[in-house]
This record gives structure tokens, sequence and C-alpha cells, in this order.
């Protein structure tokens, strides 16, 4: 667990160590405080619902920009030798990595509490519909930047891997827009695949056992791919 | 300490090594000669584990690096040709970092910190940002996170390569001072300096190992050379690098550049 951790505490610095995290933190609060101000304003409304989805919309932009460089910059820099000749498992590598941008992420989500504490001061909103939408984004993004991850692991060109990771995010998220090509299971599978659909309960105060598990297994997946994919360029 | 097995090494339908079977004692200081393209470092990344053999067995310390790799790396430190550093992080945080994902206890990390930094001469720059060094500096924090884990192995790939004579010195003497303490492999270019530390030199030629034999006998047996290998460093040289180019001469004499051996037969003469 030591050498998870330190891990985790190398890549959170190599964030806070440059203006990219600053910058990033910066840029995203501000679209979401235009947002959270244009929503409040014109509902009249005590409720996140629709900032939880308007996040959701903008973690598909900042997620492959947070993501990108996992692993591609360690293979472009020779450090992903010191790495895999170190005494770490490639899931130690794996999580290591997950667990340090997910305190990332989570500081970020952190920061929008204050749209709980502003909403909760001018009326009563629904407590637990807002928890359970914050366990909702929260679980969204956690599952995108397993995608990040992943994709991460397959590139040592970071654009090529944030790309990859748009093309997979984009087909995640829309997949629910092409149900008018299809009817029946395909269609049922294309709404089900959907993130939108799986954060919409969230958001709406419902908390559904197939929704947990949709993201889950989601982020169990990317994970054991990139792991994966480790193990293979270390025996290849 | 490593027994190297008829290791075979294949990429795609290159071969990159051709059923290299070697072994090394415990404490010997061994050099590995040969051109770009030799096959010197796909050899280095298998014995750290790094690449996985396509055929062939290495036992290191008794471990079999295809069964047990992870308790190979706790016994290994390696530098690859480039250093491995985080250019945003201090050599003191890089450190810390490498001692604790080397599985350095918690309560010794700080006593090596203060070991490795005072070995490598790293005081003055310990609070500096990696990005900040010089080259000299970068290799020598290089082999300060190869040695943080007290490791019985040390694999250095051309640790001196691109620096300045001062620099080449410094690194070599940090070599030298390892060799009582642990096993040590390196791969270089330079002659000169294996001719300095190397107890015994592997002359790889197209993944095949050509010359396995301790740098004496070679200087003695090779060519007639007995009385240059007794004569001055400078002599010394000027031999070995005489072996090294007629080997690599014996099939592919139009790929050996014609200035460097008029060059080498001067030094030859001179000395």
């Amino acid at each position: 667990m030591g050498k998870i951790i330190a891990l985790a505490k190398k890549e959170l610095h190599g964030y806070f160590s440059t203006p990219i995290a600053y910058l990033m933190l910066i840029a995203m609060l501000s679209v979401f405080n235009i947002f959270f101000y244009m929503i409040i304003s014109q509902n009249k409304e005590v409720s996140l619902r629709d900032i939880f989805q308007i996040m959701e919309f903008m973690f598909i932009f900042l997620v492959p920009l947070l993501t990108m460089k996992l692993f591609s910059e360690e293979k472009s820099t020779g450090t992903m030798e010191f790495l895999l000749t170190a005494p770490l498992t490639p899931s130690m590598l794996v999580l290591g990595k997950y667990l340090g941008i997910m305190t990332f992420f989570t500081i970020l989500i952190g920061m929008t509490i204050i749209y709980y504490v502003i909403v909760e001061y001018f009326g009563s909103p629904d407590p637990i519909s807002i928890l359970s939408g914050y366990v909702g984004i929260w679980l969204e993004g956690a599952f995108f930047i397993a995608i990040g991850l992943l994709t991460s692991s397959w590139a040592r060109n970071q654009i090529i891997a944030a790309m990859m990771s748009y093309i997979i995010l984009f087909l995640l998220y829309f997949s629910s827009s092409f149900t008018q090509y299809f009817t029946g299971t395909v269609e049922t599978f294309l709404i089900q695949l959907s993130t939108r659909t799986h954060l919409e309960n969230f958001a709406t105060g419902i908390i559904t056992p197939s929704d947990i598990t949709y993201y889950l297994s989601g982020i169990l997946l990317c994970l054991v791919l990139t792991r994966l994919s480790i193990d293979n360029r270390l025996w290849q | 300490m490593i027994i190297v097995d008829n290791i075979v090494k294949n990429f795609g339908f290159f071969q990159a090594l051709d059923h290299v079977s070697f072994e090394i004692s415990k404490g010997d200081i061994v050099g590995f000669l040969g051109k770009n393209g030799a096959g010197k470092t796909t050899l280095m990344r298998i014995l750290t584990s790094f690449l996985a053999p396509s055929s062939g067995k290495v036992i290191i310390d008794g471990d079999d690096i295809a069964k047990n790799a992870l308790a190979i790396r706790q016994k290994i430190g390696y530098l690859p040709e480039t250093p491995p550093l985080y250019n945003n992080m201090t050599v003191e945080s890089y450190l810390k970092f490498a001692a604790q994902i080397k599985g350095v206890a918690a309560n010794k990390q700080r006593i090596q910190l203060a070991k490795v930094i005072e070995e490598c001469h790293l005081e003055q720059v310990k609070h500096k940002t990696i990005a900040t060094l010089s080259k000299g500096y970068k290799q020598r924090v290089g082999i300060a996170q190869a040695i943080i884990h007290e490791p019985k192995l040390l694999i250095l790939d051309e640790p001196t390569s691109g620096l300045d004579p001062i620099q080449v010195q410094q690194v070599l003497a940090l070599i030298k001072n390892q060799r009582e303490q642990r096993t040590v492999i390196l791969s270089t270019h330079n002659l000169t300096e294996i001719e300095k530390i190397a107890h015994r030199v592997l002359i790889i030629k197209s993944g095949r190992i050509i010359i396995d034999q301790s740098l004496n006998v070679l200087l003695k047996e090779k060519n007639g050379m007995h009385a240059l290998s007794q004569a001055e460093p400078q002599s010394q040289s000027a031999t070995l690098e005489q072996i090294f180019i007629n080997l690599h001469q014996l099939d592919s004499s139009q790929e050996t550049n014609g200035l460097t051996q008029h060059k080498t037969r001067q030094q030859v003469t001179n000395g």
C-alpha cells in the first residue's frame, strides 16, 4: 500500500508543480460558475440537477486533458523503464496513478460544494437528490478517468492518447442519440451504454444498483485492461 | 550471482540476441562492449526484467527471472541509457520517491537518502529542481536512485555517455566505489573507461557474445600484444580498441569507418 500511495503522491505533485492544475481548476470552476448562475437565474429552482449534467458534458473535454500524460509521458521521457524495473507490480502502478488523479478530481468536485451552500442559503433543496447527484458525478468522473488512463497506456504520444479518449467518451455520451436508427435490443443496449442515462437517475435523486454496477464495472474493466496493456508491454 | 543460459530475443523477424550464455560471479565488474545495435541494451533490459527473453533462462542470486521478477528487481539497481528523472521534482523528493517505490523501510529512508546524497556528491543540489541540473549531476542522480535500496547488482547502460571529461572521471570514480559492495555490469563505447574499472569484458556482436574474457587475459593474448598490455595506460587503451575493431571487421569491413581504423593504427604505432 505504501508504494501505491507514493505513486499517487508523485502523480499529484506532478499536477500541482506546474500551472496546468491551477489553470484547469480555475477554467473549470469559471465555466461551472457561469452555468450555475445562468441555470439558477433562469429556472429559479433550488436544485443542482442541470448543473450536474453540465458538469458531465464538461468532463468529456476536461478528463482527456488530465489523463493524457499519465502513461504517455512516462513512456516518452523514459521514466517508464524506471517504474517497470522497480519492485512494483503493474497493478500497483495502475492503482497508484489512478489514486493520484482521482484525488485531484475529488478536489475539483469538492470545490463545487459551494453551489449546494448557495442553494441551501436561498431555499430548501432536497439534500438526498444533491448527495446522489454528487455520488453520480464522482462515479462518472472516475469512469472517464479510468478510460483516459487506459488510452494513455496505449500511446507514447499524449495528443494521440487524448484523441482516443475523446472518441470513446463521445461515443459513450452520445450513444443514446443513435436510438432513432435502431429498435429492440440494440436500442436498449445503446440507451444503457450511454453515460447520460445513468447520470440522469443520480441527478434526480435515484440511486439504483444497475447504475452503480454500470460505473463500477466500467471502471474495473478499464483498470484491468490498463494493467494488461502494461503487462503486455513488459513481456513482449 | 548471475547465470544467463541460452537467451534468445526476437523482435518480430529481427533476432536481437542469439543464444547468449554467460555467468557472472559476485563482486565482479563486467563491461559489455559492442557497436550500436549489437544487443547490449536488450541484454541489460532482460537482466532487469524489463523485457522477457523469447527463450532461455536467467537466474539472478538464485531466483529465476521468469518466475520471480519482483524479487529480482528488489536486488537490482538499474540506470538506463537516458537517466529516468522527473524534471519537475527536486533531487531530494525524487530520491525519496525512488526509495519508497523500491521498498526501503520507512524508518530507513532518511538514512539511505543521506547516504546516497553523500556518496554521489549531491549535497549542493539536493534542493534543486532536476530540470536545472547539469548533465553530470543528472547522471549522478540517476546512479543515486539505482543504489538507494542497496541492490546486490548494479546495471548501468552507458553511464558516461555525453559527459565532459571531468564529469566522466567523477562518474567512473563513483562506479569504482561500488565494486566493494555489489556486482556491477556496465556498457560503454569508451574502451578506456572499461579498462579503468572492469575486471572482465563481454564483447557482443550481432546479438552474440564473441569474446568473454578477463580484461588482463584479453589484452595479453589477443594480437600478440603482451608487451603493449604491460606498457602505459594509453597503449593499453589502444590495444583494446584495436582488438574491438578487428573483431568487428571480420565480416563487416565495409561498415567500419576508415578514419577510425587509421586513427587506431596511429595510436598503436605511437603507443
